[in-house]
């Protein structure tokens, strides 16, 4: 019985290692991000964030779509798009509705239409 | 027994009305399958939360543990119990579970005469909003779903032990609020007639029906130990429906009744005794009432600076212990002192006989209807502004499993506007308000026939701080913060 077990995860662990595709490694995006007014407060808000490759050249002509939810539930999430104001500059213009812990999430299409998902968390926005 | 100690709170002229004569619904609860038939969407449910919570999105508005537990299961017991009884007891799904592992383990043990009381439901309850509090359950799926999972086997580790509804009556925080919140519920599990009692010899409603040969039950009795003819309102009773069944002469009704009206009276009560005498009842009724603010007050901004200005006092920077001593205070300090001041002003004013300790018991189940009020007023609030939030949520839950046949989640949908259910919050206080007011001085009455308002004014002033207090709590900008310590 052990034997047969013992075989039954060797087989296994053949078949699952030996017919996944090797991994495509995700390409070195660099984002950097800020919030303002500081510290944020509930009403508008503007994101700005910088997209830089692994060797530090700017990004240009990303499409990043951005999703700002509250961290509790029964909260619509707020949607905007990232707009390029210089190369590899982008600034998107956000609402939060209410004080409390609020998280962005960014999705990312680079020009060779690769995808990316980062998140950013703001914590204790403030009420007015 | 005798006839005339059976409390009756109606008039013999004022006939309730019976959820159990109602075409249909009457023939449901009487059918002996309708507990597991309305036990079985929910544990569905449950086992959907579980998964989602575990498996599915991080981020809480996106997740049905989360959008599930804290928004909509929330208010729809508060509703529920505010326009018709403890249903949620009725339905509860751990009970389901419960009663298919009992098919295989049998309790063996009776509960320790030590626990026979509410002490450690009431330690349960605290710890349950400490909890809540701490690891801000509100905002992790993941927490949530362990949570629900630690209750299925809490039930499974109580209940395989220890006979009857030993987790119901004595264990559990949910059924613990549901009972008090169901004292202000218009519906009451009752006898029609006692007349019928007084004549029945098999008293099953209380013992269950047994086979003759094989003493095996075929029909459970109360497991709450509330013998019909002596139960008095609804603390203790989950509506399982279980004495229904038994009684053989179908004496026994839903009917409908004064709510409240059983804080107001203290006679002996079967399973429970005197309200009076059971401190350990009065600190459930303080724990409900008061946790009802606290519970509101972690939501909104003011906790935060509060919290800020102990950790800087305390020269502490984990939450815990700046928790523990703002539960202090609102469990513990507040209540002794406003309970305890309005108790030797009773005793002095209107020259009661009776003494400190139990005056603020007496009145304690007073403060019921305002906590309700609270708790309704919260609940609802984050129920009806994300009434509509299940939808996409929904649909995102079905779209992850690679069917999106409920379409693409609608993210818009939310709920009814803020300002609008700040009126309905509203009014939930002034009822709870109201209520308090009432049975205080119907208890004042009682007390002092020749100084009723002399005893009523010091607890018309709690009713009046813990109102003021809940109006003032609803009026605060919500400010939902994971990280309180951080600044």
């Amino acid at each position: 019985m052990a034997k047969w077990l013992t075989e039954i995860v060797c087989a296994s662990t053949l078949l699952i290692t030996g017919c996944s595709r090797p991994a495509k490694s995700p390409p070195v995006v660099e984002i950097e991000h800020a919030i303002s007014p500081q510290p944020a407060r509930v009403g508008p808000a503007t994101v700005t964030l910088r997209l830089a490759d692994g060797a530090g050249k700017m990004i240009t002509g990303a499409h990043i779509a951005i999703e700002a939810d509250m961290s509790h539930p029964g909260m619509s999430p707020f949607f905007a798009e990232a707009k390029e104001t210089e190369p590899g500059r982008y600034e998107a213009h956000l609402q939060f509705q209410m004080g409390g812990d609020w998280v962005i999430l960014l999705h990312v299409t680079l020009p060779d239409r690769t995808k990316l998902e980062r998140q950013i968390d703001v914590r204790g926005v403030r009420p007015n | 027994m005798n006839p005339s100690s059976i409390p009756v709170l109606e008039t013999p002229e004022s006939l309730p009305f019976d959820l159990m004569r109602v075409p249909g619904l009457g023939h449901l609860f009487r059918w002996r399958y309708a507990r597991p038939l309305l036990q079985a969407p929910l544990l569905v449910l449950g086992l959907v939360m579980i998964l989602h919570g575990l498996f599915g999105p991080t981020l809480a508005p996106k997740n049905l543990a989360t959008t599930l537990s804290w928004l909509h299961f929330r208010g729809v017991l508060v509703l529920v119990l505010l326009c018709a009884g403890n249903f949620f007891c009725l339905a509860c799904p751990f009970m389901l579970v419960r009663q298919l592992a009992r098919r295989i383990f049998r309790p063996r043990f009776s509960w320790p005469r030590a626990l026979r009381n509410k002490w450690l439901s009431v330690g349960l309850f605290i710890l349950i909003l400490f909890t809540y509090e701490l690891f801000d359950l509100w905002s992790s799926p993941w927490w949530t779903a362990w949570l629900i999972v630690a209750y299925f086997l809490s039930v499974l580790v109580v209940d395989g032990f220890f006979k009857h509804a030993s987790f119901c009556k004595f264990v559990c925080p949910i059924g613990q609020f549901n009972f008090v919140a169901s004292t202000l519920s218009p519906f009451e599990i009752k006898v029609r007639e006692q007349d019928v009692c007084t004549r029945c010899h098999t008293k099953d409603c209380i013992r269950g029906r047994r086979e003759p040969v094989s003493d095996l039950v075929v029909i459970r009795g109360c497991e709450l130990a509330l013998f019909q003819p002596r139960k008095v309102g609804n603390v203790d009773c989950t509506f399982c429906l279980d004495c229904v069944h038994a009684c053989p002469h179908d004496n026994i009704g839903i009917l409908s009744r004064l709510p409240a009206s059983e804080l107001i009276v203290d006679p002996i009560r079967s399973g429970i005794g005197y309200f009076s005498e059971r401190k350990d009842l009065a600190a459930l009724a303080i724990v409900f009432t008061f946790g009802a603010l606290l519970n509101a007050f972690g939501m909104v901004s003011p906790v935060y600076a509060v919290e800020t200005w102990l950790g800087r006092m305390l020269h502490v920077s984990h939450e815990a212990p700046v928790l523990g001593l703002i539960f202090t205070f609102f469990l513990i300090v507040e209540p002794v002192l406003l309970l305890g001041i309005a108790a030797w002003s009773t005793r002095v004013w209107a020259r009661s006989a009776m003494g400190l300790l139990p005056l603020a018991v007496r009145y304690t189940y007073g403060l019921v209807p305002l906590g309700f009020g609270m708790w309704l007023a919260h609940y609802c609030f984050h129920f009806l502004t994300g009434l509509y939030t299940l939808v996409p949520v929904t649909q995102n839950a079905v779209a992850a499993l690679g069917r999106p046949f409920l379409g693409e989640p609608h993210w818009t949908l939310t709920g009814l506007p803020a300002n609008v259910v700040q009126v309905v919050e509203i009014g939930f206080l002034v009822l709870g308000f109201a209520g308090s007011l009432l049975v205080t001085y119907s208890l004042a009455e009682v007390d002092s026939a020749d100084r009723p308002l002399r005893a009523f004014l010091p607890w018309a002033v709690v009713c009046l701080v813990l109102w003021c207090s809940s109006l003032w709590l609803i009026f605060q900008p919500m400010e939902m913060r994971a990280m309180m310590m951080s600044g």
